[in-house]
Order: structure tokens, then C-alpha cells, then sequence
């Protein structure tokens, strides 16, 4: 008892010393964090000066890195300039999804939003990609389903889920009353499961639009074989269009030796975006060799490892698809981000990168902001194909170009 | 207390047995929140090459100075960069996560039994039950005598009994042969080790109450109602509890990557676990 009546009074004099004192503590405070700023500004010039200031790593530096000679914070002026900054992009034209930015975080290392509890500010994401939901519960593969590789990590979960009801029934009441936006993946064993599992979603509250999972190489039926052959991609995104009208992601995978008809095809059969891509397939072997070490056997890889493959992937359905491409793979910078957006990307999922760094989605929206300010742009959409081969007009008349 | 990111200063790094280290950190948030059982996942710092963070146990806790150490093997690229670090480094640390375990305020004689770097999972429980004047027996296995925990780094008041695979030390044999001698002293019992030994630990444990002879007599603890599966009041019923590892990926349960199998469908180590009534886990599915 006296403890706690200790901890009240020591409140109550910290609320009165607030109240009473506020504005001398005030006009006391902000004189001082002037003359630092003036302190280091000379330092920061000369060091840009030589060699440019390299690339920051932290999200209040880099809100702080505006190019102008600012130190530490951004000030109002920068401030209301960032807020400017219109980060918003549009994913389903034709339906309406509406990011506030566009960092998303990628289905299967998010959960359902909820676990990372107080240590991410959710709401300040893009979008919200679930893990992916099937029709039943799954009890997915048999452990170990980790592990890490050079850079990057295999993973062979197994699309273990309680269900699309459970699903909705959980987490649905709590998506409601969030602003991000909540995607829902979902993965099936056959084309009836996928319109299920899509009509059970439309018209759920807080449900803002599906990410079709054509490409999971972790689940022996329902996995990749829907996004390995055009036609079969092209009949279960077309089956889930009827059925909804969700705004429609399709998932690519890169195990494929052409990505481009399978993207033509998913955007003619009536995708509103295209997320490009899903893990490699991969293999580990145990520590005594006489056997695979995932209890799948085969394993998904994914992290910094693949963004290569990724954005090759992106670069080529950027220039035969017109619908939107949510880049992802080894996004774990705002260099990342820009490379993913260069290639055509207007979003990009963040996925294996949170595992180590929790904040990182929610900081590279601060950054892309920041970046935004910078080059003085007022939206990032003209950092978008800026490295796409410059299209030409008329075809050639001296003959077939052809690239294959 | 629920998780959060943690700036750790690393205050103290020794190596206590070959590739073995405890490396004490200053983190009072960490300290003040966390119970026996619990774990933080430490992020390495190479991300280029390491993309995951590592799961530790918190081997040691103090409320006063706020220091939190960790006790781990090197195995690897991760543990060995870790080895590396030096006094006033900052590590970034996510916890504490998972489920304590969960001593039955009615229980007098705790037996801990740990097998190798299993010691790092049961060593806080020790000093609790230190604390609250539980009597405590530690049963501990190892390969050989350069391989034994110190016993100069246990409380006092434990009693401390060794078993060597090869015998240079204690008891010649697994550390599973001591606990029949300590069953019928025992009310409960806290382990962590390789999964062999918890699941010999877990059928000795299934076996007890007829090897004691144990009569069911009168009312029922808590009035005959089952408790689930799972839950805290049912954990804290159980004779057995176990300290679980598994390869991890997000430790906060988003990412479903470090599952054992429970009778009851997968269980995720870092949410539901690490520590597990026995009757909780399948058995059979582990090797």
C-alpha cells in the first residue's frame, strides 16, 4: 500500500510540475535544440561536401536526411511538406483499393496483424497481407519448417490455417475497425476452394480485397500448379472474378521458365494487380547429411537472396501487363524500394525483412516520404518504370525485333 | 509484460565451457518483465548474410541492476558473431516472449533436469524458486566433466547432481536414469534438452503415478473441473513441464515456422511454448 501510494503522489507532482510549469520549460527547451542544430549543420555540409552523405539507415534520420542542411528533426515547415507528400496509390482502378502508401507487408510473415502486437504501429502500413486461407483448416507440414540460408531463409509452412470462417469469425471484427487495409491470401487445392473461399470473404467487413496464392511451392496439391501453366492460372483467376468483386491480387510464381504469358493471362482474366513474386523452391540438407532438413523436404526461399530474380520478374511483367505489380522479394531498404518501383512496381510487399527488423515496413513509408521531399516530388508515382526499357513508337518496319 | 524492442548493452562476455558463453547484458526493461521460461530473439548484425533473428532463453534476470545474461552455444554464424561482440555493444532485442513456466504455488521440491544448453532454459526457474523458499534439486547431463555446468554459477541453495555420458564425472549414464530417485520427492518437474531426452523424460513422467503407487483419494484438485489444454491452470496442474526448441523465424507467431507437433494439432514454440505441459506434445512425432 505505501508503495503504491508513493508511485501516486510522485504522479501527482509530475502532473502538477506539467500544468504549472509547461510554458517556461517550453520556452526554455527549444533555444537549445537551436544551437545543436547550428553545431552540426557545418560538420554535415563539409562531410556532403566530398562524398555525399550515405545512405541512412534509421527512420528518424532519414525523415531528418532532406537534403537541405537539417539537423536531427524535421522542423513544422518539413514537416507540413512531408504531409504533402501524397503516398497514396491506387492498386484496383476499376474497384477501388486504396492504399495510404505503398509498403505492404507480405502474407505469411505478418500472421493476421495482430501478432506483433505493440512492437509495429500497424496502422501506419500500406496494406496488410494475411497468411494464406484455405476453405478447411490446414495443419500445415511437419517441423522444422525454418531455416536460414546466405542471405535469405527457406520456409515450408504449409499454408497451415484455421480456415476461411475462423478466419473471418477472428480477425474480421478486428480489421473492421482498422484503416489499413487487410488482404486476405488465398490458397486452395482446386478452383472450387478458391471461389469458396472468395465468396466467403466478399462483403466481410474490414475485408478489403484478396490476394489470389497460385503459387505456394511448400503444399503437394493446390500449390504451384495453378501458376505454373497459363491456362490454369487463367481459369482460377477468371473462376474468382466471377465470383467476387473483391479487388483481385494474383500472386506469380518465379518457378517458371516464362513469366510473361501466365502474367498476360491473369491480367486478361480479369486481376485488378499482380504481386510479383512468391519464394523459390528450394532444399536445405541436415546438419548430419543422411537427410532434407525441413520436414517438408523442399522449402520456399525468400529475404534478401532472391530480390535479383524478383525484380527481373517485375521488370518483365511491367512491360506486358498494364495493371498494377506489387513488387516483393529481399525488400529490406528504401534502395530496395526504389529499385522494385524503378522496374515497374507501384507497391512493394516487405516480408522476410521483419523477422529481423519489426519497424522496418512502417519506417520505409517515412522514408519514401522523406525521399519523395527530396527529389521534390508531390506522389511517388514518377518513381514508377523509371528503369523500363523506353518504349518505342511504331514497330520497326525494318523487320521483327525479337527478344526472348 | 507484453514484448517490445529492446536496446541491450552488453556489459560482460566470458566463455564458461568450450564454445559455451554467458554474455550479461544491461536491459531493465527486459529484466523487470520477464519470467523462468521466457526467451528474446536477438537480431545479428550482419543482415546481408543473416537474416534471421536468434531465440535465447533468458538464462538469468535481475530486477535490481537490470541485467539480463544469455547462455548459448556456438553453432553457428549467428552465435559466433555474437561471440564477437564487445563490452558496450548495442544488441537488439525482441522479448521477453513466450509463455513462463508455471509452478504450482502449492509445490515444496522442484526438480529441474537439464541436458547440456538445456541448463540456459531452467536456470532463471532455479533462482525463482530460490526466492519464493522452494526446495530445488538440479538433475543436469552432459558428455563429459568439461562439459558440466559450473556449480559455482547456481544459487547456493540448489542441490546440484551431474550425470556424464562417459562417467568422468557423476553418475555414469543419461541424466533420464537419476529422475526415478527424485520422482516421489518430487511435486513437479521442469526440464529443457535435446528432444530425446524431455521425450524419455515425458514417458517416465506418464509412468509415475503407478510406479509411486499413488492412491486418488478425496476431492480433487480444483474440484474435479478440467482444465484445457494449454491453459495456464492446467499447466500448472501438470507434473511435467518442458522447455521446447525449434528453428524459428518471426517469434511473435505470425510466421508459423516453429511448430512441434501437440496432440491437439500443431503447437507454435514461441507463442504457446517454449514451456509445455507434457501431455501437451505427441510424442511419437518427435525422434
Amino acid at each position: 500500500m505505501k508503495a503504491r501510494k508513493k508511485v501516486v503522489t510522485a504522479a501527482d507532482v509530475r502532473l502538477a510540475k506539467a500544468t504549472g510549469q509547461s510554458k517556461p520549460a517550453k520556452a526554455k527547451r527549444t533555444p537549445t535544440v537551436r544551437t545543436i542544430k547550428s553545431a552540426i549543420v557545418p560538420v554535415d555540409r563539409s562531410a556532403r561536401s566530398f562524398s555525399g552523405r550515405p545512405r541512412v539507415e534509421t527512420g528518424s534520420a532519414a525523415v531528418a536526411d532532406l537534403g537541405a542542411p537539417l539537423a536531427a528533426r524535421p522542423t513544422l515547415v518539413e514537416r507540413e511538406a512531408l504531409d504533402r507528400i501524397d503516398l497514396s496509390i491506387e492498386l484496383a482502378p476499376q474497384r477501388g483499393l486504396r492504399l495510404p502508401n505503398p509498403i505492404m507487408v507480405a502474407s505469411g510473415t505478418f500472421g493476421y496483424g495482430v501478432e506483433y502486437g505493440e512492437v509495429v504501429d500497424v496502422q501506419r502500413l500500406g496494406a496488410i497481407c494475411c497468411k494464406g486461407t484455405t476453405l478447411r483448416p490446414r495443419a500445415g507440414n511437419p517441423p522444422p519448417r525454418v531455416t536460414e540460408t546466405p542471405g535469405g531463409m527457406l520456409n515450408s509452412i504449409g499454408l497451415q490455417n484455421p480456415g476461411v470462417d475462423a478466419v473471418i469469425e477472428k480477425y474480421g471484427p478486428v480489421w473492421q475497425g482498422w484503416k489499413v487495409p487487410v488482404i486476405v491470401n488465398v490458397a486452395g487445392e482446386s478452383i472450387e476452394d478458391y471461389v469458396e473461399v472468395a465468396r466467403r470473404l466478399d462483403g466481410v467487413p474490414g475485408v478489403a480485397g484478396i490476394e489470389l496464392n497460385i503459387s505456394c511451392p511448400n503444399v503437394g496439391k493446390g500449390g504451384l500448379q495453378f501458376a505454373i501453366d497459363r491456362d490454369a492460372a487463367r481459369a482460377v483467376t477468371a473462376a474468382v472474378r466471377r465470383a467476387t468483386d473483391l479487388p483481385l491480387l494474383v500472386k506469380l510464381s518465379p518457378n517458371v521458365a516464362d513469366v510473361r504469358p501466365i502474367a498476360k493471362a491473369i491480367e486478361e482474366a480479369g486481376a485488378d494487380a499482380i504481386t510479383a513474386i512468391n519464394t523459390l523452391s528450394g532444399l536445405a540438407v541436415s546438419a548430419d547429411r543422411t537427410r532434407a532438413f525441413l520436414g517438408n523436404t523442399y522449402g520456399g526461399l525468400s529475404g534478401p537472396a532472391i530480390k535479383p530474380v524478383a525484380l527481373r520478374i517485375v521488370y518483365e511483367v511491367a512491360q506486358v501487363v498494364s495493371i498494377p505489380i506489387v513488387g516483393i522479394g529481399g525488400v529490406t531498404s528504401l534502395a530496395d524500394v526504389l529499385d522494385f518501383m524503378a522496374c515497374g512496381a507501384v507497391a512493394v510487399q516487405v516480408g522476410t525483412a521483419i523477422f529481423a527488423d519489426p519497424e522496418l515496413p512502417v519506417r520505409l513509408g517515412d522514408e519514401l516520404r522523406a525521399e519523395c521531399l527530396r527529389r521534390g516530388l508531390s506522389s511517388c508515382a514518377p518513381l514508377v518504370g523509371t528503369a523500363l526499357p523506353k518504349r518505342t513508337g511504331a514497330p520497326s518496319a525494318k523487320g521483327a525485333e525479337y527478344r526472348p | 509484460m507484453t514484448m517490445r524492442l529492446v536496446s541491450a548493452e552488453l556489459v560482460e562476455s566470458r566463455q564458461i565451457l568450450p564454445g559455451q558463453w554467458i554474455q550479461s547484458f544491461h536491459a531493465p526493461e527486459l529484466a523487470t518483465g520477464s519470467r523462468a521460461g521466457q526467451f528474446v530473439h536477438v537480431r545479428t548484425g550482419d543482415y546481408s548474410g543473416l537474416v534471421l533473428r536468434r531465440p535465447f532463453s533468458i538464462n538469468t534476470a535481475d530486477l535490481v541492476t537490470g541485467i539480463v545474461t544469455l547462455h548459448f552455444r556456438t553453432v553457428g554464424r549467428g552465435t559466433e558473431w555474437l561471440t564477437r561482440a564487445r563490452e558496450g555493444d548495442r544488441l537488439d532485442m525482441l522479448g521477453p516472449l513466450g509463455r513462463p513456466f508455471e509452478v504450482d504455488p502449492r509445490s515444496r521440491h522442484l526438480l529441474l533436469i537439464a541436458g547440456g544448453l538445456g541448463m540456459a532454459g531452467i536456470r532463471m526457474l532455479a533462482d525463482e524458486a530460490v526466492h519464493d523458499d522452494r526446495q530445488v534439486v538440479v538433475l543436469f547431463g552432459a558428455q563429459s566433466a568439461s562439459h558440466v555446468y559450473p556449480s559455482s554459477l547456481l544459487p547456493d541453495e540448489v542441490e546440484y547432481v551431474v550425470a556424464t555420458d562417459d562417467g568422468s564425472l557423476g553418475h555414469h549414464g543419461f541424466v533420464t536414469e537419476l529422475v526415478t530417485e527424485y520422482e516421489a520427492w518430487a511435486d513437479q518437474a521442469f526440464a529443457c534438452g535435446p528432444h530425446p531426452m524431455l521425450k524419455r523424460l515425458a514417458a517416465l513422467a506418464a509412468g509415475r503415478r503407478d510406479r509411486l503407487g499413488v492412491a486418488k483419494l478425496g476431492r480433487k484438485r480444483g474440484g474435479g473441473k478440467v482444465d484445457p489444454l494449454g491453459s495456464t491452470a492446467a499447466r500448472r496442474k501438470a507434473f511435467l513441464q518442458v522447455s521446447m526448441e525449434q528453428t524459428m523465424g518471426c517469434a511473435v507467431g505470425a510466421c508459423l515456422g516453429c511448430t512441434v507437433i501437440g496432440v491437439d494439432g500443431p503447437l507454435r514454440v514461441c507463442r504457446e511454448g517454449p514451456v509445455f505441459a507434457a501431455e501437451e506434445i505427441a510424442w511419437e512425432s518427435i525422434a
